[in-house]
């Protein structure tokens, strides 16, 4: 599938290399263009230097043809508005957004984005750790 | 009525100010910079709270489930917007009102449920084009729910209108003409006989798709983009 990743950072440049080597079509956006440097030599996907908020770079990060869309930025207001946009604005069938906040989480998984919250799943890992083996 | 405003920037200041001189209201002003919110209470007062207007925990502390409306005025459209859903979905708070920063995210905002929007760029851009001769349709405002808009244009030299008699012009579809404010500066209903003139003003109620047909009737030149 067509999947475009808005934020290039260790979590956004693993999971574009993982879907890559997947052969999925892949196209990357960051405000950085040296965070691109995280991806590996030979990755086949697309990169884009500008802000996933910014419609006109969606546009040409070809999110109308997307089939997902995953917003992987530091700021979870930034990454709600990116999805909600490639959702509602631009027909994007699956929208994913890291949420920091659990409760902002819990509140847009309800209204139709797919999200996770690695504060809430960091603190299960760590509870689950303490009393493993 | 209680009333939530996020954001203590310039707008939030102001808006603060406002909603104080007005009796019968109780305000919340939210702003996340703890420099800025010392300095806001100093001149504000206990209205001024530190914190972040996007997360609910937060909200709930300064009782968010019990407010009537929430005003989002950051510089940030994300924000803004995450603050307003936050309000009337976690909150039900009944009206949720957004400061809109990229025009191009207003849209974005009206499909997602936030009733009004205030987009600062827009009012700018809509006060420089009003002094502009050549750029004459000054949106005024949107009617919420129809197709409408009202405008205002100032009737150019070689307009195809100029002379005529409102009767003997061919109107867009769904145009009315409302009000004429001849260069004296009286205002005037017009009826069918009112003949238009060269500077008189004319507010008007068009389709969103009339504006162009409208701009060339009344100032006689297709905008310089061809769509306004």
């Amino acid at each position: 599938m067509r999947v475009v990743i808005m934020g290039c950072g260790r979590v956004g440049a693993a999971v574009a290399t993982r879907l890559a080597e997947e052969g999925h079509a892949v196209t990357v956006l960051d405000t950085n263009a040296f965070a691109f440097h995280r991806l590996p030599s030979g990755f086949t996907g697309t990169c884009v230097t500008g802000s996933g908020t910014d419609d006109r770079i969606l546009e040409e990060a070809g999110v109308r043809r997307a089939d997902a869309f995953i917003a992987l930025a530091s700021g979870d207001n930034r990454n709600i508005l990116a999805a909600q946009k490639a959702k509602h604005m631009f027909g994007v069938r699956i929208a994913v957004s890291r949420v920091k906040d659990p409760l902002r989480s819990e509140l847009f998984a309800r209204l139709g984005l797919r999200t996770f919250s690695p504060t809430k799943v960091g603190a299960e890992l760590a509870y689950d750790a303490l009393f493993q083996g | 009525m209680y009333i939530i405003v996020v954001g203590g920037g310039i707008v939030g200041y102001g808006l603060g100010l406002e909603l104080q001189a007005m009796p019968g209201h109780e305000v919340t002003i939210v702003e996340r910079d703890g420099g800025r919110a010392a300095q806001l209470r100093e001149e504000l007062g206990e209205m001024v709270v530190h914190g972040d207007g996007t997360e609910a925990a937060f909200l709930d502390t300064v009782g968010c489930g019990r407010a009537d409306l929430l005003i989002a005025v950051t510089a940030d459209d994300g924000a803004n917007l995450v603050a307003c859903q936050v309000a009337m979905h976690w909150f039900n708070v009944k009206r949720a009102i957004a400061r809109v920063n990229d025009p191009r995210n207003e849209e974005l905002f009206h499909r997602l449920g936030v009733d009004s929007t205030i987009s600062a760029s827009r009012a700018v851009l809509a006060q420089i084009e009003a002094t502009l001769p050549e750029h004459t349709v000054v949106p005024l405002l949107r009617l919420e729910g129809s197709n409408l808009r009202v405008v205002d244009l100032r009737l150019q030299g070689d307009a195809p209108a100029a002379g005529v008699a409102i009767k003997d012009l061919t109107l867009p579809r769904g145009t009315l003409i409302s009000l004429i404010i001849r260069t004296d500066g009286s205002p005037q209903v017009p009826s069918g006989d009112s003949v238009l003139h060269v500077g008189d003003e004319v507010i008007a109620v068009i389709p969103d798709d009339a504006e162009e047909a409208m701009r060339v009737l009344i100032t006689g030149h297709p905008s310089a983009d061809g769509h306004g």
